[in-house]
């Protein structure tokens, strides 16, 4: 019984005191992560995230981090104590032991404690995420072997397509493999559906810093929300191997401010004028109440 | 399994007998194993009409659901917004898409929206449309009347139909936790060529003999519903 | 007890006929771990072209994408189908399922022959599948409509789904052979509780097969019909859904990470008592800890596709349920590290592979924690940290537990010694390569990098040179292994009987090494003292 609140206590200490160091570490890590909405060479960590979705998204993930670092570096630390302490020439005569219900009981429960814990923000994550409150605007994305379109369906129904801008045409300044020829223009501060669909195969509508990924698959339309909150250019790519060109249909959104917002839809509705008309037709529409 | 080794003569005599049963037991274990592996290859096979039927009655994956139109129906207070949405898929040579953006209705009220068809290409094609709504928790309230959904299109080339859909909401939708927030369903059709051209074949055979007596390329049809 | 064979009776036919008609579990077994090598070099040369085509941002010599597609499908395939399975699956357990558990042979000689060969056709159907018509560029999870007629004609898919159906056979008909025998055939006083772990770990693998392998068969006939025949079981327009093929092969694909990771665990254990001269600490613990681990792991399919558009609900039973895992997994590693716990521990090779492997399923352990968060999952879903996630978890775990089985086994089955410096070394060589192969990338997937893709921005070029560096020299432990294969058998050294002393418990260490042709022809008697 002695031996077991030894190595019980023992396991303790070094438990609490790998954690606190594996907090440290990290904090002392974290000054250097990068805040930009593109990834950086040597990133380590997420990108800075532009809407409430994401912003939790690391809140939460962070919390996970530390514990699952921490686990890491009690199972580590516990081996080099084993190749130490258990090694033939320091311990020639092995224990009989083979059971201990006191410390079975423990790495049973304590993990189902710490899976509580992360159980509980999880699902306040994930029906956060599921529910616009009131969306103020619709997107439509399609994806298309091998380019993205896009649809304002409140904003006049004007459809662009958004192509990859090839190598060989890429400006000094530019980014290899997520700029292309038509940005998708988004209001800043406003929640915006997307509906989600594709023409072909399967794509992934993904854009990291907003914390938006969404398959977008063909015959069904799916549904998701975004409120970007800062001012900015934001890059994804398609996350979902759909064929030959996978690694060239890049997005590009670019989030401009209400005002702005308007006038590129003035400018847009002209240059995007679809051969389709707009005008909404009420043709042999009837409601038929009681 | 033959024995070559002799420990003592009463253990191998248990063993051969054991050896023996063994087996019969082990044909009986091979069978009940088999088993299994039918069972669950028959259960694969199953889980296409079980996921379909599944989905429709719970309006999982934002199925949509057929229904009669009861008078009766309770109407809600909150009207909602029907956005209509339109795709084709990329392998049918077609234009395709609503001739209203949205309509406003409340839930328990009837309603009928057109959607419009074009085929682009020279020659005639059935196509089929597919048909979801977004949410995907709404689908169990969406009910469909009439809908062009139901069965397949041809088109002439160059043809233009409209084509009607009949529908009203599930009152109950407001009464959902999950669903009374929804404002907002989108109803999203795509269209695709059918597998099975050989209605669009006997039609340019015919079209091909007789070509004034169809309706003239670029002339609007409407399809009447009911 | 070593001396109960005697030479005048390994009956054995020589040549071709040998091998070819063979209905000997150890020479079966012996067949498919070299079909594992064979089949290790082309899945290990197409990681070695991928990641040299990933050292630097831009097309290094891949200049058909389809080709790198290709490659990837055919990894994933070949390491999941060819490499991983038949070595833990079929060359174990063929080899040490009868001697452990004291009977002369499996229950169906002749289907273990059929299983193999139908494994080897497969894996030539399979490669053929890569250089016809393009190849089959869909990855390993064949989503449609990516793998439909309309976007992959030809027949490579074709050719890749009958690989598949021959594979899965194979499985199906090895499951049956391995649950007939251990259930039926444990040499007397060998009840289920007192089963070595390994053979606990064959048997729940055996019944995962069983289960999960039929549901693959299903779908992928499906498949193949709605490719060539005109059904519409994924095909939108005839009234299917894609999304149900991810539902099926999820269905199979969950289960079937378990069924690579289950013989891991069951080596893994084996090892671990041995080398601390212990007996494994909280036994029923560990078996019904793999057991609970089997069954939960058909119930959390779907947390593969989180982004699929599903109703909150699902999710977060999938979130929930995929968390569940995480205890008996956790009991696993403790049990491990306890068994360890005040032993006498030699540090020898397999050893030092199965301490390998509990770090790196530790590691990948605690991201599949955070993976099974549906939310979280919306960053990590198709990045690469979901790539580092799985082939911390599964492959490069896999891999170490085969290396281990392979150093701690290969005394019994060549009766040879291995050089125990180049044991160490390879693994050093080794744990240095994989790590610096995936750890990095872990880093680039939380910047968004997605996977299969051919070229990426130029942003992530660091952390991906690293990791192509790392796939340098996890190559060169290979070639080291095959090394220490080369110079263990042409070496004099005479393996004993029992090489690892007084840890080593299990009835394989009571016959000859090399193990003769027929072992336990008198059922050993294991029952506990006094008998029975």
């Amino acid at each position: 019984m002695k031996k077991n609140s030894n190595l019980l206590s023992k396991i303790y200490q070094k438990f609490s005191s790998l954690v606190s160091l594996s907090v440290a570490s990290i904090c002392l890590l974290w000054t250097q992560v990068s805040h930009a909405a593109e990834p950086t060479p040597w990133q380590w960590y997420f990108q800075s995230p532009a809407t409430p979705v994401m912003e939790q998204i690391i809140e939460f993930h962070n919390l996970m981090f530390f514990v699952e670092v921490g686990i890491v570096l009690l199972v580590l630390g516990l081996m080099v104590y084993i190749v130490v302490k258990f090694n033939s020439k320091a311990n020639p005569e092995p224990t009989k032991t083979t059971h201990n219900t006191a410390l079975e009981v423990l790495w049973t429960v304590i993990p189902i404690v710490i899976l509580i814990v992360f159980a509980v923000p999880s699902m306040k994550l994930l029906f956060f995420m599921e529910k616009a409150q009131n969306p103020e605007m619709t997107l439509k994305v399609t994806g298309n072997q091998w380019y993205w379109s896009y649809q304002y369906p409140d904003n006049g129904n004007f459809e662009f397509d958004s192509n990859i801008i090839p190598d060989e045409d890429i400006k000094p300044g530019q980014r290899r493999l997520l700029e292309v020829d038509n940005q998708v223009v988004l209001p800043v501060n406003t929640e915006i559906k997307v509906l989600l669909t594709a023409r072909d195969v399967m794509h992934n509508w993904a854009v990291p810093a907003f914390g938006i990924k969404m398959d977008t698959i063909p015959g069904r339309i799916n549904e998701t929300w975004v409120k970007v909150t800062k001012i900015g250019t934001y890059y994804g790519q398609c996350s979902e191997l759909c064929g030959v060109a996978h690694s060239r249909m890049p997005i590009a959104v670019k989030v401009v401010s209400k005002e702005d917002f308007k006038k590129w839809l003035k400018k847009a509705k002209s240059e995007f004028a679809s051969s389709d008309d707009n005008e909404v037709l009420k043709l042999a529409q009837f409601k038929k109440s009681k | 399994m033959k024995l070559k080794k002799q420990r003592s003569a009463s253990r191998v005599g248990a063993v051969v007998l054991n050896t023996e049963k063994e087996n019969s037991r082990n044909g009986l274990t091979a069978v009940v194993l088999s088993f299994l592996v039918f069972s669950m290859i028959g259960l694969a096979y199953a889980s296409e009409p079980l996921y379909r039927i599944f989905c429709q009655v719970t309006g999982y994956g934002g199925t949509t659901r057929i229904a009669v139109f009861d008078n009766k129906s309770s109407v809600a207070e909150n009207s909602i917004t029907v956005r209509f949405d339109a795709n084709v898929n990329k392998l049918l040579p077609w234009r395709f898409k609503p001739m209203q953006n949205k309509i406003i209705l409340k839930p328990g009220e009837q309603a009928m929206a057109f959607y419009e068809a074009t085929n682009v290409s020279d020659k005639p094609i059935v196509g089929t449309a597919v048909f979801n709504v977004a949410p995907f928790k709404v689908g169990e309230y969406f009910n469909k009347i009439e809908c062009f959904c139901f069965t397949e299109q041809v088109l002439l080339p160059g043809q233009t139909v409209q084509m009607p859909v009949t529908f009203f909401v599930d009152s109950s939708i407001v009464e959902d936790r999950n669903t009374k927030e929804v404002n907002t369903i989108t109803l999203s059709y795509t269209f695709y060529a059918s597998d099975d051209q050989s209605e669009a074949e006997n039609l340019s055979k015919i079209s091909l003999k007789m070509k004034k007596s169809i309706n003239n390329p670029g002339e609007t049809q409407i399809i009447q519903p009911g | 007890m070593s001396d109960i064979t005697h030479d005048h009776h390994d009956h054995r036919p020589s040549g071709w006929k040998r091998w070819a008609y063979s209905t000997n579990h150890k020479d079966i077994g012996t067949m498919y771990l070299v079909l594992s090598m064979v089949a290790a070099i082309i899945g290990g040369a197409a990681s070695i072209l991928m990641r040299a085509e990933l050292h630097e941002p831009g097309i290094q010599f891949i200049t058909d994408p389809q080709f790198y597609n290709v490659l990837v499908t055919a990894h994933g395939f070949i390491m999941v189908f060819f490499v991983v399975m038949p070595a833990l699956i079929g060359g174990f357990g063929n080899w040490f399922i009868p001697l452990m558990i004291g009977t002369p042979d499996m229950a169906f000689p002749r289907m273990n022959n059929v299983s193999f060969w139908l494994v080897a056709a497969a894996l030539i159907l399979l490669v053929i599948a890569g250089f016809i018509d393009g190849g089959a560029g869909t990855g390993w999870t064949v989503y449609p409509p990516l793998s439909s007629a309309d976007y992959h004609p030809g027949m490579a898919v074709d050719f890749g789904i009958l690989a598949l159906h021959l594979a899965g056979a194979s499985s199906i008909l090895g499951a049956i052979n391995f649950i007939t025998t251990i259930i039926n055939m444990r040499a007397p006083g060998m009840t289920f509780h007192r089963m070595p772990l390994f053979i606990w770990a064959m048997l729940l693998t055996a019944f995962l097969l069983l289960l999960a392998i039929p549901v693959l068969a299903g779908a992928l006939t499906m498949l193949l019909t709605d490719r060539n025949f005109g059904t519409a079981f994924f095909a939108p327009d005839g009234g299917g859904d894609p999304v149900l093929w991810q539902h099926l092969f999820w269905f199979f694909g969950h289960p079937e990470v378990y069924i690579m990771i289950l013989p891991a665990f069951g080596i893994i254990s084996e090892i671990v008592s041995t080398f601390s001269k212990k007996p494994i600490f909280g036994y029923l613990g560990m078996a019904y800890a793999m057991t609970s681990i089997g069954v939960v792991g058909f119930v959390v399919w779907a947390h593969h596709m989180y982004t699929m558009g599903f109703n909150v609900e699902t999710r977060a039973y999938f979130t929930l349920a995929t968390m569940v895992i995480a205890v008996p997994t956790g009991i696993k590693i403790f049990s491990w590290l306890a068994t360890m716990w005040g032993g006498s521990i030699k540090f020898d090779t397999p050893m030092l592979y199965s301490m390998g492997f509990i770090f790196l399923f530790v590691v990948g352990g605690v991201t599949g924690v955070t993976l099974a968060n549906a939310g979280v999952d919306m960053a990590f879903h198709d990045t690469y940290f979901v790539v580092a996630h799985f082939h911390y978890v599964l492959s490069i775990s896999a891999l170490f537990s085969m290396y281990a089985g392979f150093y701690y086994w290969l005394g019994k089955m060549s009766g040879k010694r291995y050089p125990e410096w180049l044991g160490r070394l390879q693994f050093w060589v080794t744990f240095v390569g994989v790590n610096l192969l995936f750890f990095p990338q872990h880093f680039a997937g939380m910047a968004g990098m997605p996977r299969r893709i051919i070229d990426y921005p130029d942003a992530y070029a660091g952390w991906n040179m690293v990791s192509s560096w790392g796939a340098y020299v996890s190559a060169v432990g290979g070639i080291l292994f095959f090394v220490v294969l080369y110079k263990t058998l042409t070496s004099n050294v005479k393996a004993d009987a029992n090489e690892w002393g007084v840890g080593a418990t299990t009835l394989e260490w009571t016959v000859d090494s090399p193990a003769p042709f027929h072992t336990h022809e008198v059922t050993p008697n294991v029952a506990p003292e006094p008998a029975e």
